[in-house]
């Protein structure tokens, strides 16, 4: 034990490295693997050309990287670190392994609001896409509230059970006024509906700058949260009494993880079960202190959803699969597993 | 996820009544109406619909409710618009059609709204209808008529069976006429011979979609000698944004539809990041058919075809001299 | 010196008053007892004590109302220990311990502290956990998992300690264990102790006030032998309890 003031529960410099290693190697991996094969080299120069600042050459690899890969591989890694992140905070808030944006509902919340933006025209003038984000965001953190506040109602200790039912009947709520919009606004149907399908497709450089400035600002406060979210995560009653302020926590979290679920609707569509899976996956490596569990599921929420992402891209090349599918398809039987261990546990 | 199904749903939906097409190729061979009518009742009409089933009339239907938009297509073509009393809800095509009762189609197809209708006869496509749904309409005395263009040659049948529903049999031959010659006129231009052509169903927003082999569009980039550069894709489909780079069109064609605010679909093409390089945005060579001319199973084909082949003549002129 | 005033404290779910102008005191040296039967609203002062649910009237914390308290202030003068814990995540026991540090630590990137570790160590050592330092509470027993959370409040150094039946569910080796802790833990200068007690026995043999509640009032309060004679009992229990209690020790004389 060092005898050096104040320490950090948080991993070492070495563990930090270590993960950005793995990290670098999947993105690596997923930047030089796509629908259409360009040589390692030829990708290594090009975004090594880059990001010195050269002029991109006009090949179509040139473009097929920089322009088309590169820009999307970032985006989802972004993605998929802030949705590990949110979902790692709503387990740790609600005390329960099978919280998360897309079990909550708060997902289809967020994409109830993009579709409203979408179907009625809102939007503001300086950012031609900030009326679907906002809306979606304000969807979001509408939704968490509702369905917190029922589930409280319902059942103080918000037992996975009343979560997951609550979840349920909200997401087909939303779905049920989804259709009622679509009915009112067919005219933009065909809009909304491809909307709704969520592709991380056509993504830029300045979805990925919206992305990152999302994730500093709202993952940088869920972050800095670790010891209240320990405390939550062993129970609400018990972090109130050893001090710790739970109303104003709560609120903060609430919306850190409804404005960066927002964020992430609104370019990427409903992504399912990353938020669930990457959490749960990396409990197991780090144990469930937030100190340490919070900054891995960044690192492994990137590398889970880019492998999810390059799987989409290449399963079915030149067809690409939504990467929903992907990871809905692992998430589901994982979910089951959790449910079923901690139903089995208790 | 229910919302993802429902919406997967509602695409499928959007997909069947606005393309019209389907992607598993041709199930049922189109067959040609039985031309004779019954030797009994000298104004009696027999035809055989598009899934093999006959069906018998009196007289020319004068109350017609048709539920895809290619059926109202169809009536109009053959003279017969004023026989409708009722319209899918997508049904969009001629203007005039909008005056039309609408009734719910595909998924939610509402069977009270169509009897209360009155209509002699239903005309739909194969795919949205149960064994039940049809049975209730024939036992309220409706007769329901399959019509199912999977290509042109399918487009000829359902007009001949329509025109001979409606006692148009003359209009129908003109339309066949009149669609048979101008592919016929375009098969012989030579301009678009060995370009490649990209077809885009959705924008790189959405994620990609085109049309691949067994669609109209690739049915027309053929017969304009033209290559579909996804035609190893079945039907409907989305792909990935690198292949169609690699795969470096000389046209493009967007079917995406422009509500009047931001970037028109061509404009917003062209501003693509990494497409300043696809040989069809840096020539501007890029077609916007706003009205599903090249998407639907009508004799507006046609109109498509030649819309097309006269952007690629144009296009071809254009560039010649700096060739 | 006076180190808790509860005055007219009142707690009402809907239209149903569970708590009635309730007031007590509790001086420095004190372990005060919250007896009285089923749903005399025992708990549930406790509860608004400690800020868990909504009342109204007033608690003072060393002549300060606890509502002008900082979280983390309040924290650092009052510990609680609830009656039961389901942990679902699979912390150690030194980790749900080092929690109790929480009302110490300050600014954003903090970290722990020397004095942090140390008062873990030592809350570890008097509970006896220190083997179990690394173990999941997982896997721990009830009792364990008990004791975890006493280190945890020993750690938080508060200077009132409020139980909440803290023996609840536990065996009579970890009774009599928590409650000796718990009585050492007390003889420290400037300290106080209010437990909630089923047990009469317990209140009689560890407390040195206490207040009776019937029916959501505070029908008796002051030194324990005043307040647990045999009237006020037999007026709250509706049965002679002293009588009974004496016939169940007698059974002890021939064994």
């Amino acid at each position: 034990m060092g005898r050096s003031g104040r320490k950090t529960e948080s991993f070492s410099l070495l563990a930090y490295l270590a993960f950005a290693c793995v990290m670098l190697a999947v993105f690596v991996l997923c930047v030089s693997v796509g629908s259409v094969s360009v040589p390692f080299s030829e990708t290594v120069s090009l975004v090594a050309g880059a990001l010195k600042g050269n002029a991109a050459p006009s090949t179509s690899s040139a473009s097929i990287i920089l322009a088309s890969r590169l820009p999307r591989v970032i985006c989802v890694a972004l993605t998929g670190a802030a949705l590990s992140v949110c979902g790692a905070a709503m387990q740790g808030l609600l005390k329960n392994p099978l919280a998360d944006g897309s079990t909550l509902g708060v997902s289809s919340g967020a994409s109830l609001g993009a579709v409203i933006a979408i179907a009625f025209g809102i939007t503001f003038p300086a950012l031609p896409f900030a009326g679907t984000m906002v809306m979606a965001m304000i969807f979001a953190f509408a939704s968490i509230v509702i369905i917190l506040s029922l589930a409280y109602k319902l059942d103080y200790s918000l037992s996975t059970n009343s979560i997951i039912l609550i979840g349920v009947i909200y997401s087909m709520f939303v779905s049920s006024l989804l259709s009622l919009i679509l009915t009112f606004a067919s005219d933009k149907l065909h809009n909304i509906t491809f909307w709704t399908m969520g592709s991380l497709a056509g993504s830029s450089y300045k979805n990925a700058l919206v992305l990152l400035a999302a994730l500093i600002l709202c993952g940088g406060v869920l972050l800095r949260l670790h010891r209240e979210l320990n405390a939550f995560a062993v129970g609400e009653e018990n972090a109130r009494h050893i001090g710790v302020n739970v109303r104003r926590v709560r609120l903060t979290v609430l919306i850190a993880v409804s404005a960066l679920i927002g964020v992430c609707v609104s370019i990427g569509g409903t992504i399912g079960f990353v938020g669930l899976v990457t959490p749960h996956i990396v409990r197991m490596i780090t144990g469930p202190n937030h100190a340490k569990l919070m900054p891995a599921c960044l690192f492994g929420g990137a590398s889970f959803l880019m492998l999810c992402d390059l799987a989409a891209r290449m399963i079915a090349n030149p067809l690409q699969l939504p990467i929903g599918v992907v990871t809905s398809l692992i998430g589901a039987v994982l979910f089951i597993v959790i449910f079923y261990r901690s139903r089995r546990v208790s | 996820m229910n919302t993802k199904k429902l919406l997967a749903l509602l695409l499928a939906l959007v997909m069947t009544l606005s393309l019209a097409a389907c992607t598993s190729g041709s199930t049922e061979p189109a067959e040609e109406p039985a031309g004779e009518a019954e030797g009994s009742g000298e104004a009696a009409i027999t035809v055989t619909d598009m899934t093999g089933r006959e069906i018998t009339l009196d007289e020319p239907a004068t109350r017609v409710v048709a539920l895809s938009a290619a059926d109202c297509e169809f009536l109009y073509a053959v003279g017969a618009g004023d026989t409708l009393v009722g319209r899918g809800e997508y049904c969009d095509y001629p203007a005039e059609v909008l005056e039309v009762p609408s009734v719910q189609s595909g998924y939610d197809t509402n069977i009270e709204q169509i009897i209360a209708l009155e209509p002699q006869v239903l005309l739909m496509s194969t795919m949205a209808q149960t064994e039940e749904q049809i049975a209730q309409l024939e036992e309220a005395g409706i007769k329901v008529v399959v019509s199912d263009a999977q290509d042109i040659e399918g487009v000829y049948t359902a007009v001949e069976m329509i025109g001979k529903l409606m006692g148009k049999e003359k209009e129908a031959e003109q339309v066949i006429v009149s669609m048979q010659a101008a592919f016929a006129d375009l098969s012989n231009s030579t301009a678009g011979r060995g370009k490649t052509v990209y077809f885009e169903v959705s924008p790189l927003e959405y994620g990609l979609w085109t049309a691949g082999k067994g669609t109209f569009m690739n049915e027309i980039a053929e017969m304009l000698g033209m290559k579909n550069i996804f035609d190893d894709v079945e039907g409907w489909a989305e792909i990935s944004e690198e292949q169609v780079i690699e795969r470096n069109p000389d046209y493009i064609v967007t079917i995406t539809m422009y509500f009047g605010e931001g970037p028109t679909p061509v404009e917003e093409i062209m501003s693509r990041t990494g497409w300043e390089n696809v040989t069809a945005v840096k020539n501007g060579a890029i077609l916007n058919l706003v009205d599903n001319e090249l998407s639907r199973p009508t004799p507006r084909l046609k109109d498509g075809a030649i819309l097309l082949n006269n952007f690629v003549v144009e296009h071809e002129r254009e560039l010649a001299p700096a060739a | 010196m006076r180190m808790l005033e509860v005055k007219d404290l009142s707690v009402r779910y809907g239209t149903l008053d569970i708590v009635k102008n309730v007031s007590f005191s509790v001086e420095e040296g004190e372990w005060l007892m919250i007896a009285g039967p089923n749903g005399a609203g025992k708990s549930t002062v406790v509860s608004a004590i400690a800020q868990s649910v909504a009342s109204t009237g007033d608690v003072f914390f060393c002549g300060k109302n606890v509502r002008q308290y900082r979280s983390q202030e309040l924290a650092r003068h009052i510990g609680v220990l609830e009656q039961n814990h389901a942990v679902n995540y699979a912390f150690s026991v030194r980790e749900v311990v080092g929690l109790g540090r929480y009302a110490y630590s300050s600014g954003i990137f903090a970290g722990k502290s020397d004095a942090d570790d140390d008062a873990v160590e030592q809350a570890l050592a008097l509970t006896g956990l220190e083997a179990l330092a690394d173990k999941s509470v997982l896997k721990l027993s009830g009792g364990e998992l008990q004791r975890v959370f006493l280190a945890q409040i020993f750690a938080q150094d508060p200077d009132l300690l409020i139980l909440d039946e803290p023996t609840n569910h536990l065996d009579l080796v970890y009774q009599k264990q928590v409650f000796s802790l718990i009585e050492e833990w007390r003889k420290e200068p400037s300290r106080a102790v209010i437990s909630v007690v089923h047990d009469l026995s317990l209140a009689l043999a560890y407390g040195s006030t206490a207040v009776l509640m019937d029916r959501g009032e505070a029908v008796a309060f002051g030194p324990v032998q005043e307040v647990l004679n045999a009237d006020h009992l037999d007026a709250a229990y509706g049965m002679d309890v002293k009588a009974w209690m004496q016939s169940l020790l007698k059974q002890w004389e021939n064994i």
